[in-house]
This record gives structure tokens, sequence and C-alpha cells, in this order.
């Protein structure tokens, strides 16, 4: 599905450029559900960033579904992570002005679909969530588990192949946290792919791949 | 999409309702002023519109190489007929009037109006409508008339008067009926009906009639006050009439005249902005200037507030692009957004502009239409305006905030703080340069109005009325206006009264040639020439400085004597006032010599615009010409002493009408222009002092709820409350005195020029200045302490735990 080659990102400090990442080589097929993991600061998010085209490498190559991510121009590459990718957030990133419901509503509005296919896919996703009940809410009135329901509904109503997830958990009390990668495992089941960032030895077990960063090289 | 837009940015501006009400008061403000500073100048810009092939109408006027000779506004008699004459393929029409006023009556209603003796073509020419009689030949007959609407409604209660008639008075005291053949629908502010007062229309009649009023002789190439007209044939172009024009006069009129006039043709549209100096074309000037100014800087405000929201707007600008936003989506959403506030602001500016139309519209002397009955164009152009604010002001914080990478959004970093920082303070500094320099115009206007009334003027205008009485020019006329005089002085409550042509209103229009015995009439100066009885001196209090006004109290008339005025002295080339005295000049067309027997201190008789010019007194009994009565009344109960002045008046003038003006009003009347710009810069000012502490609110407040942290970990070290505001007010000091080098300067410059206009003058010091400078420091000082002060005593702990 994807493959990084070679890639380098650093940061220029001064006269010393700082490595975040160094010459990092990674493949991922269609339906793996991969775990990085590593220390803070090896560059675990800035990998996941670089993945989900929202940030470039600094030398490499990055092919995406057979396209040359770094050669095509942005608003190819704007429309090929718009149609293949969805995110989640530690902190879920919801729009705090918009409702549960316009806010799983928002990537449809930037996809161009109309407004009554709109409606019943956001109605369709409340439902498998369980959470119609709440779709008149604002962020602020949901619990950390509810937001982070809400992040990652947003992030498959557009049937991405492949979502990305910057520790889901993070914030999340145990209970919840199983909740949301049990959910994540149904997702994979279905055959989204899925690659999330972690801490936790636990939610890498759910994965069937993990990949070990230190100081911006795979390790494992 | 759109939809989407609107509604995220009305929950946004209710989220944030403290800064959102500051953007948009601000900007009501200044769309409120504009709107009504447009309506103006739409009123203005329709003066003329409506004349028939108004593009070819054209007004002669006169430069005169000897000033005082004669008007600019008016020509010789007979040079627009000569014109349409001689030169048929050049010129298509004509129209010339003499303007004269006299007393109007049916039966017991009697009223002063205007008279436009002119030609019949006015009607045709003008395209001027009549809602009653026949346009090709309402004045075509002498001792008829056509009236506006307004006035036949006056006098007979109705509007269809054809038919009837009016008395109207001479000048020399006889009465006749003049029949009404049209009446005039209202007629729109034109260069025509209302070239010489703005507000009041004529009395329209044939020059047939001329000779009633004593005038049948005044159509001479040596009259040169007669107004005149032409309307040039299609594709004619004005320049071409200087050569005929020159040839007409040089052929015609007499040397004297025709070595010194150079005739110009102004188009019939611009003579209304340009009259005076242009005055109307300074003021719409300077009020789209002042409009303009009073919105940048509300706008000022709204981009500096979106700036600084945008700190908090960074997060979702990160979501939206995650989700697939395209950066044009986002420049949108946040022009929206503007747009948004600019059009709640308009809705807010349309509920002001109703309630200070009236307030505005007396302000410059003008009615301001309401809503209700405002051209639909007035709503286009409103909601384009707010359109325009809207994207002008929500551009910068658009596409600075959408062009920020998405992960630093998401993480909450501007990376640009730096600029933005830069780029607020600049827009701060323009804004209080603009309202630093608008309260030193404001103030230094103030001071020159109030040096036009208090500046000495060389006579006493308190307890001074004025009124027009009846005309009879002739010898006994005079004779009997003396009387009249006498009577009234017997008043108790009158103690001085005078006859006379000029009161001190406007400098002399009447010029005499004067030369000394002994030189050829061609070396003649011009002087303006005040025709007065010898209570003149007595009642406006004038100082002489040598000889006598006419003669000496006890002795009685001599004719051939002349008085001048300081300026006449040395005009004439007399050494000292001393030196003239005894000295014999002769007129122009005059077979009498005169002797100067008094020689008065100069007082202004004109506006301050111009210097006290030369000027002759000639005596109303030889010169029997006369308009005035002056009283100088007993102060103390002026409804008193006026009522008896009635009184006396209808029992000694009866069929007259006694409309009385003080002369401190006259005076009014006189500044005008300069009384409406005086208040018009300081309700500028007043607006720019409120969109400024507005902006100062929400700064501060922003900057406030930004360092919240910062401020407790200074409150936990140990700062004083008096130095956490000091912190906030450092940056504004800095930020008024930069300004001050910038707003003092111009204003400089632009109050110089501006009094230069005037050849009485304050002179600019640098009081105002620093007056200026501490009140606009200290009251920013005091809302910056007001808003920093409860930070800077709440308790640190809790700002802290609140991060």
């Amino acid at each position: 599905m994807l493959a990084l080659k070679n890639i380098f990102r650093w940061y220029n400090s001064g006269v010393n450029r700082a490595f975040v990442l160094r010459d990092v080589s990674l493949t991922i097929e269609q339906g793996e559900f991969v775990s990085i993991m590593g220390p803070s600061g090896s560059g675990k998010s800035t990998l996941l960033h670089i993945i989900g085209m929202m940030d470039e490498p600094n030398e490499g190559e990055y092919s995406f579904m057979g396209h040359s991510v770094l050669k095509i121009k942005e608003k190819q590459r704007a429309e090929l992570y718009k149609k293949h990718i969805g995110f989640v957030f530690q902190a879920y990133h919801l729009i705090d002005e918009l409702t549960v419901y316009e806010n799983i509503e928002t990537p449809l509005l930037y996809h161009g679909i109309g407004a009554s296919e709109r409606k019943s896919m956001v109605a369709d996703i409340l439902d498998r969530f369980n959470i119609v009940g709440k779709k008149d809410l604002f962020p602020n009135q949901l619990s950390g588990g509810q937001q982070q329901l809400v992040g990652i509904a947003r992030a498959i109503i557009t049937k991405p192949n492949l979502i990305l997830a910057d520790e889901p958990t993070g914030n999340l009390n145990s209970k919840q946290g199983q909740e949301i990668m049990e959910l994540f495992k149904t997702l994979n089941d279905e055959g989204v792919t899925i690659i999330q960032v972690t801490h936790s030895e636990k939610n890498a077990t759910y994965g069937s791949r993990v990949i070990e960063l230190l100081d911006g090289r795979i390790e494992r | 999409m759109i939809q989407n837009y609107f509604k995220i940015a009305w929950r946004n501006l209710m989220k944030r309702k403290f800064y959102s009400l500051v953007s948009i008061l601000g900007l009501s403000v200044g769309i409120t002023f504009t709107l009504l500073i447009g309506t103006y100048i739409w009123g203005e810009l329709q003066v003329n519109a409506d004349l028939k092939n108004v593009d070819n109408q054209y007004l002669i006027q006169s430069k005169w190489k000897q000033a005082d000779m004669g008007v600019e506004i008016a020509t010789l008699a007979p040079l627009a007929e000569a014109l349409k004459e001689n030169y048929p393929h050049l010129v298509e029409n004509f129209y010339r009037f003499d303007g004269i006023t006299s007393t109007f009556a049916n039966k017991d209603k009697i009223f002063r109006e205007e008279i436009q003796l002119g030609d019949s073509t006015i009607l045709n020419m003008y395209g001027f409508k009549l809602l009653h009689g026949d346009a090709t030949t309402a004045l075509n007959q002498p001792y008829t008339m056509v009236l506006t609407a307004e006035q036949a409604i006056k006098y007979f209660g109705q509007s269809d008067v054809v038919g009837k008639t009016l008395t109207v008075e001479s000048f020399s005291g006889s009465k006749k009926d003049f029949m009404i053949t049209g009446v005039l629908d209202k007629l729109a502010t034109n260069s025509i009906t209302n070239l010489l007062n703005s507000t009041k229309s004529p009395v329209l009649m044939s020059f047939e009639s001329s000779d009633y009023f004593g005038r049948g002789q005044f159509n001479t190439w040596n009259n040169p006050y007669n107004v005149g007209y032409i309307t040039l044939k299609e594709g004619v172009k004005p320049e071409s009439l200087a050569k005929p024009m020159a040839k007409l006069i040089k052929a015609n009129a007499p040397t004297n005249i025709s070595d010194n006039l150079l005739p110009y043709l102004t188009p019939v549209k611009e003579v209304y902005r340009e009259a005076n100096n242009g005055i109307v074309k300074k003021t719409i000037f300077t009020l789209t200037m002042t409009a303009l100014f009073i919105l940048l800087m509300a706008i000022v405000n709204f981009i500096n507030i979106s700036i600084g929201n945008s700190f908090t707007r960074l997060k979702e600008i990160g979501v939206r692009k995650m989700l697939g936003s395209m950066k044009g989506q986002i420049i949108r959403q946040f022009l929206a957004e503007s747009i948004l506030i600019a059009l709640v602001s308009l809705l807010v500016a349309l509920i002001l502009f109703e309630i200070f139309q009236p307030i505005f519209g007396q302000i410059l002397n003008k009615t301001i239409p309401s809503l209700l009955s405002i051209t639909p164009y007035f709503f286009v152009f409103a909601i384009l305006l707010a359109l325009l604010i809207g994207l002008l002001s929500g551009m910068y914080p658009a596409f600075v905030l959408s062009n920020i990478p998405s992960i630093d959004s998401l993480k909450g970093k501007l990376k640009s703080i730096k600029e933005n920082i830069f780029f607020r303070r600049l827009l701060i500094v323009s804004q209080f340069s603009i309202a630093l320099f608008v309260g030193v115009g404001a103030s230094v206007i103030t001071k020159q109005v109030n040096y036009f009334f208090t500046k000495d003027l060389g006579y006493h205008k308190e307890a001074i009325i004025t009124a027009r009485v009846p005309r009879d020019w002739s010898p006994k006329g005079v004779e009997k206006m003396e009387t009249i005089r006498n009577e009234m002085t017997k008043l108790k409550e009158v103690n001085n009264a005078t006859l006379s042509y000029e009161i001190p209103e406007t400098n002399s229009k009447n010029s005499i040639g004067i030369y000394k015995m002994g030189q050829d009439s061609t070396q003649a100066i011009y002087i303006p020439s005040l025709t007065s009885d010898d209570k003149y001196l007595e009642t406006y209090q004038i100082p002489m400085v040598a000889g006598v006004f006419f003669q000496n109290k006890e002795s009685s008339f001599q004719a051939g004597k002349m008085v001048l005025n300081e300026a006449g002295v040395k005009a004439l080339g007399f050494k000292s006032p001393a030196q003239a005295i005894g000295q014999i000049v002769r007129l122009h067309f005059s077979p009498q010599s005169y002797t100067i027997v008094g020689v008065t201190k100069d007082f202004h008789l004109g506006s301050m615009h111009q210097a006290i010019s030369p000027l002759a007194f000639m005596n109303v009994k030889e010169n029997t010409i006369f308009r005035y009565l002056s009283f100088k009344i007993r102060e103390g109960n002026i409804a008193e002493s006026l009522s008896a002045i009635q009184h006396k008046w209808t029992e000694l003038m009866p069929g007259s009408v006694f409309e009385y003006t003080f002369m401190d009003d006259t005076l009014k009347k006189l500044y005008q222009s300069e009384i409406q710009l005086k208040k018009a810069s300081e309700l500028a000012t007043f607006l720019s002092v409120i969109i400024v502490v507005l902006g100062i609110l929400g700064m501060v407040s922003m900057s406030i709820a930004r360092r919240t942290k910062e401020l407790g970990i200074r409150k936990v070290l140990g700062a004083s409350s008096i130095s956490i505001v000091m912190l906030f007010l450092k940056e504004f000091i800095v930020l008024i005195c930069i300004s001050i080098v910038i707003a003092f300067p111009l204003a400089v410059i632009s109050m110089n020029s501006w009094l230069t206009g005037y050849a009485y003058r304050i002179e600019l010091n640098w009081q105002i200045f620093i007056a200026i400078a501490i009140f606009f420091s200290l009251m920013i000082a005091f809302f910056v302490f007001l808003q920093t002060f409860k930070a800077a005593l709440t308790n640190p702990i809790k700002s802290l735990k609140t991060e």
C-alpha cells in the first residue's frame, strides 16, 4: 500500500541539524494493523505525519498506492489523502463550535457530497457508534471517550483505506481506551489499514506488527 | 457550504460576544458616518443634474485685472445676447438676468422676494416645467411673472393662480399689479434659480419689466453686474468662445472695462461646486477623507481583534485542513465570518443612520433623506460597502492563517508571530495618528471660528439689528427715510439708527473709480463704496482717525464730501490720513468733484477671508440708494425693544414688513461653512475617540487573556499591581509617541495651508499640540488602567490554575 525509502527529516537549529528521522525505510501492506512505538522524541509522530502527508521529509522517497507522493502537485496530494486517509488524534481535535453531527459531517462537505447523501451517511455512523442521542451536543458536553468516538466516526465516514491514529487512547481511562482499541480491531477486520502511534504495550497487542523507533531510526 | 460557513461564523460571533461587540460597534459607527456623508455627497452631486442639456450649459464669469471693478459671478449685461446674435453657429441660446429684490403683496399678505429680471428663454432653455400656464409665452409680456408653487400657496393658499395678480413695489416707491402667467413645479437645487441664494427661489419676470424698476437703461456694456448664461451648440468647446467674447467686449465696452475684463465660461454643472473658491468641492473632499479615515480606524480595530482571536482559531484550521479542506475553503470561511460581521454592523448602522440623520443634516445645513424615502441605490451602495469592508478586514487574517502548515496549526504554533505583532502595531499607530490628526484639526478649526467672533471687528456688533426698508430711491425718498429714522431714534429703546445701502455682511459690490484732481480718468483706482447717512459711524461705533464723518454734528448737509477708511487712503496713494483730508478727487461718470473730509479706522465690512479692503463712504443724500435701517438697541429687555420698534415701524411704514436680523446672526451666516466644518470636525473627533477606545478595550482584554499565566507568575515573583499595569501601558506609550511624531507634522502642514485661506487668522501654537497629546495619552492610559487593574489585583493562584 505504501512504501517509505531512505526518509530523512531534520530541523535547522542554529548551525546544527537536529535529526528527527534518519534513513527510515518502511513498507506497509493493505490490511495491516501497525503500531509505532518508542520513547518521547523518537520521531513517532513525525513519521505518522509524513505518512499522512501533513509533513514532508527533507530527503527520501514516498510512494502511496502507486503515486509518488513527493513528486506530485499539492492539489493532487490533497486529493489523495482526502480520499484515502483518515486521522484520529490523542486530543480528539474536534471543532468546538460544531455539534457532534456537524463535526462528523464536515469531511463530507469537503468531499463535495450532496446534502441528502450526507444525511444518510452521518445517520448510519451515528447509529453504528450508538451516539444518535448525542448528535446535537457540542464536544465540551461529552466525556473524553465519547469525544474520541466522534473523532473516529469523523475519520471513517469518508471510508478511507488507511487510518492514522496518534496516541488515540492517550487521554482516556483504561476502560474507554479498551473500547476504542476494540473498535479499531473491528475496523481492521473490515479491511481498513491502521497505523497507530502508542506508548502502551497493551494497545500494541491489538496490532499485527510493531515498529520501534529510537532517535529517529527504526530499531525493530 | 456557504451556509456552513455562516453557521460557524455566527457561532464564533456568539462565543466571543465581547470582541464581536467591539468590532460591530466600531464598524457600525464607521459605516453610519460613511453612509451619512455618502448621502450628503450624492445630494450635492445631484445639484444641476436635472437641467436640460446640462453638458452644453455655461455661465459667463469675469476675471478683473483690477480688483473691485466688478464681481466674478456676473458679466456685462448685453454679452450673452450679443454672443447668440453674432455667433449663431456656436451659441444655441442665452439667458441673462438682473437680480433684484422687492416687496410683493396680496392684500395683507406681504413678503419680500428675490426677482430675476431676465429673458423669456429660461423656461425652455433649462426645461423648467410649469404646473400651470404656458411655458412658451409665460414671460413674453412686461408686468407678468412666474413664481413657484410654494410662493403661490404662500400668497393665495393654492397653486393654480395663473391670471391672478400680485402688487409689486418699485424702487421709486410706486406700486403696480403684475399678472401671474405661470407656476413652476418644485425645482431641484440648480445654479440658475439658486445662483445667488441657495435656499430661496426667485420670482421670474420678463426683462421688459426693467423700466418699472428704473433699470431699463441697465442693459449696457458698462454694467458688469448682470448674470449671463449661454447654451453652446452640440460639439462646441467652451474655449472657442474666448475670442468672440474678447472681440465683442473690445468693440462695445468702454476702454476701462475692456482693458480689465477677462470673461470665461464655467460649465453650469460645475458652478455650484466651484462657487466661493470651490467651497462645496472642498467640503466634499474633506468629508470623504474624514469618512474614509474613520472607516479605516474601525477596520483596524476589526483586523486587530481578528488577528488576536486567530490564536484560538489555529486548532480549528489545522483540523479542517486535515479533514481535507483546501486553502481556498479556509480563506472563504474566514471571509464569510468577516462579511457576516460587516453585514451585522450594517444593520446596526442603518438604525444609527435613521437616528442621527436629522442631527447630521443640521450640521451640514442640508436635508439628509430618511431611509424610508431614500433611493434604492443607497441600499445597493450600503451592501456593497459592507461586503467590501468585510473582504478588506477579513483578508489579512484569512490569508495568514490559511497559510500556516497544518501540523503547526494543530499544535497552535504561530510562526509568524513576530511579523504579526509588527503589523498590528503598524495598524494601531495609523489609527492613533488619524485620531491625533483629527483632534488637532478640530481644535484649530474651533479656535479659528471662535476668533471670527471674538476678534475686534473695528465696530461694535452687539445689540445691532438690521432690517430691509421699502425702496424709493429718489432725494424725496431719502428724505422720507431719514425722517422715519429720526422718529425711530426717538424711541427710548433705540440708542441710534442709520440708513445705508451696505451693512457689515459682505464686501461692498459697488465699486467706484476714483482719481485725483489733475489725473487722467484712466488712472482711476476702483474702490468699493459704502452709501450711508451721517449716523452710520455712531450707530456702528467706528472710530475716526482724522477729520469728520461727512460734517460736524451741528452743521447741515453739504454736497461733494467723501469719507475714506485707512486702507482707502493707502489705495489712493496718500501718505497719511491727515494728508488726505481736504484733498479733492473725481469719480468716473460723475461731473462732480469730491472733497475727502474724514478718515475712519479700518473695520471688517466683509469676512476675514480677505484683508480689509479700501472703502469710500458716499452720502445717501447724493447717492440715493439704500436698503437697510440699522438700529443700535438699548441693552436689556430685547423682546420689548423689538416689539416697540415693530410697532413704530408699522405705524410709519404701513404695508411693509419688519424683518430684522441680529448682527450676530448675519456674521454667523458669513462663516456658515466654517461653522459647518467646525461641527463636522468635532463630530469626527468624537467618533475617532470612540473607535480608539473600543480598540483599546478589545486589544487590552485580549492581551490580558493571553498573558494570564505570565501575569500570575510575575505576581508570584513579587510584581506590584502598578508594575503590572505599566507592563501593558508601556507598549501603548511608545505607540502614542510614534503616532505623535507622524501626526503632528502632517497636522501642522495641512492646518497651516487651511489657515492661509484667511487674511485674519490664529497662529498655530505648541499649546494646542501639547493639550491634544496629553488628553489623548491620559485617555488611553485611563482605559488601559481600567482594564488591567482588575487583572493586576486578582489572586495569582487563580490565574495560574486556569491555565
